[in-house]
């Protein structure tokens, strides 16, 4: 039994890490209707730009404010530079930027810093606090510490703030938001910018669990569309939900179902994408519409 | 009229891409008014408030208060005290009545109670955004008792009532109204049309309405203007459209 949990536990820890990264692939997608492939290579970009910080001599934390504010400049950079002119195009047209955006970030980062694995530090310190059986890692502590920050952080943005207000009016109705006075082009860069911050935690979270190097964060996304798909890509409460639930289902998956072991894991998250789609399309936490005509 | 008219428009042009919609449409109608745009379907009715309201590149002149408008952002323009209440309502679905009403105040500097619903103190009310809230309840009761609800939840009466509330919380100087009537049942739009001139009359907003119910429209219109094929065909008082052959064939239905 305690093994069980244990095991629990250990899937909630890496489940903190998918929702992170599907927390930035919903922002993005409820206001722009974009599903960022690119958003795992950003994070990892991200993370780079912090190991340059520190590379510099900078301590971490102020590593960490300094990646936030820049990843978040370039978010909004990328949105005017490289989605805009593709704004209202077909939806294959922006996949395929997207996904041109996620070879040539990854090929810049191999380019700027080499393919070669760099270590990266962790900041939550190494030790466990044992409990009832249980080893609770303080890295893993941190993580979900850190991941419900920035839950909680995003909503006061959203129902608090007028900026946050705006931000789903723009979300729901642009042309609207437009009449209402609402400068849509920069909500949307702003979300861009914001995505791309939740990234970067997500990015700096991961890399020293997995050492530092340009496809580190492909397996991430992976679970991180199968959170998002799962808790519904229009609800970063699902996707926070959704990477939980993804993680300890992983988890679970390798201790115990024999076949399955650590090679085929990473299967689990495909599989449950496919299951939602057939069963339940908009997610848990997704909504179906509600409107009358 | 058109020497101290407050919105004036002069050769107004506009079109979606190559296609022209407006052919050089001018029209003055002056402060506190009511104006009516009367048309057939395609005549380029949406497109002119559109135009109005910088949705569409225009080319011609639109001056509100003297104040050049041609050619501004959306956002600028409703900076300038102009709502727009869009064919299709423009309802914000996901949100609520109230988050609806208060982005109708987005753009005035009234910033403590925009802070979403109350601020993060939990202080409410007592702002002038709060008092425009209760202004647009005493014309819309039925919205007073849905705040909290999802807007895609009202029926389409509510709706319309919910858009002219958002258009309301701006404190516009000019309002614009695309088609109130539009899905909706005639008592429902006569309660609507009656808002309207209540509206008008109480707080001298200026308002220019698009409306295929040309009786209701010149029941509380001033002037009036028939648009064919983005050009103006005929202006007049409303009482002159109303008496108008050709009118009453075309729009009214039936013969003076």
């Amino acid at each position: 039994m305690a093994g069980f949990l244990q095991e629990i536990v250990e899937g909630l820890g890496a489940g903190a890490i998918y929702a992170s990264l599907a927390l930035a692939l919903v922002l993005i997608y409820q206001f722009t209707g974009i599903v960022n492939f690119a958003q795992g290579e950003l994070a990892m970009f991200s993370a780079y730009i912090a190991w340059q910080f520190m590379a510099a001599g900078l301590p971490f934390w102020l590593a960490l404010v300094l990646t936030l504010a820049v990843s978040f400049v370039g978010g909004m950079l990328i949105e005017r530079v490289v989605i805009r002119p593709v704004e209202g195009a077909p939806e294959l047209t922006v996949v395929i930027v997207t996904v041109g955006l996620f070879i040539f970030v990854n090929a810049a980062a191999g380019w700027i810093w080499s393919f070669l694995i760099k270590d990266f530090p962790n900041p939550f310190p190494g030790g466990a606090i044992e409990a009832g059986g249980l080893s609770l890692g303080y890295s893993t502590l941190g993580i979900m510490a850190v991941v419900g920050v920035v839950m909680g952080l995003l909503y006061l943005l959203f129902q608090h703030t007028k900026v946050g207000l705006g931000m789903r009016a723009v979300a729901s109705n642009p042309s609207s938001a437009r009449l209402v006075g609402i400068r849509v082009g920069w909500t949307l860069a702003l979300g861009w910018g914001l995505a791309a911050t939740v990234g970067a935690v997500s990015g700096i979270l991961v890399a020293p669990l997995l050492f530092l190097e340009p496809n580190m964060m492909g397996g991430v996304l992976i679970y991180a569309f199968a959170a998002a798909t799962l808790g519904g890509f229009d609800s970063p409460v699902g996707a926070v939900v959704g990477g939980l639930v993804v993680g300890v289902a992983e988890t679970l998956a390798g201790a115990y179902v024999g076949f399955i072991g650590s090679d085929l894991k990473v299967g689990v998250p495909l599989v449950i994408i496919l299951f939602i789609l057939l069963l339940r399309p908009q997610g848990l936490f997704g909504r179906a519409a509600v409107e009358r005509a | 009229m058109s020497e101290n008219a407050f919105l004036t428009v002069t050769d107004l042009r506009a079109g979606y891409g190559g296609a022209r919609v407006l052919h050089g449409v001018s029209l003055a109608v002056g402060q506190g008014e009511i104006c009516a745009i009367l048309g057939p379907n395609g005549a380029g009715k949406t497109t002119l408030l559109r135009a109005l309201s910088g949705m569409v590149r225009v080319r011609g002149d639109v001056r509100l208060d003297g104040a050049d408008l041609s050619g501004r952002s959306p956002d600028t323009i409703a900076r300038q005290g102009v709502a727009h209440v869009p064919e299709g309502r423009g309802t914000f679905m996901p949100l609520t009545v109230e988050e609806n009403l208060r982005l109708g105040a987005f753009v005035r500097r009234d910033r403590r109670s925009l802070r979403g619903l109350r601020d993060l103190r939990g202080r409410r009310g007592g702002s002038a955004v709060d008092a425009d809230l209760e202004r647009v309840h005493t014309y819309f009761p039925v919205l007073k008792t849905r705040l909290k609800q999802v807007a895609g939840s009202l029926s389409g009466g509510e709706q319309q009532m919910l858009a002219i509330g958002r258009a309301l919380m701006l404190r516009p100087r000019l309002l614009l109204l695309d088609e109130p009537s539009l899905g909706l049942a005639p008592m429902v739009t006569q309660e609507l049309f009656r808002i309207v001139r209540a509206v008008n009359e109480e707080e001298r907003t200026t308002v220019v309405v698009v409306e295929q119910n040309a009786h209701l429209a010149l029941s509380i219109a001033q002037q009036a203007h028939v648009l064919e094929s983005g050009r103006i065909v005929l202006s007049g008082s409303a009482e002159q459209i109303r008496a108008d052959e050709q009118v009453a064939q075309s729009y009214l239905g039936y013969r003076v």
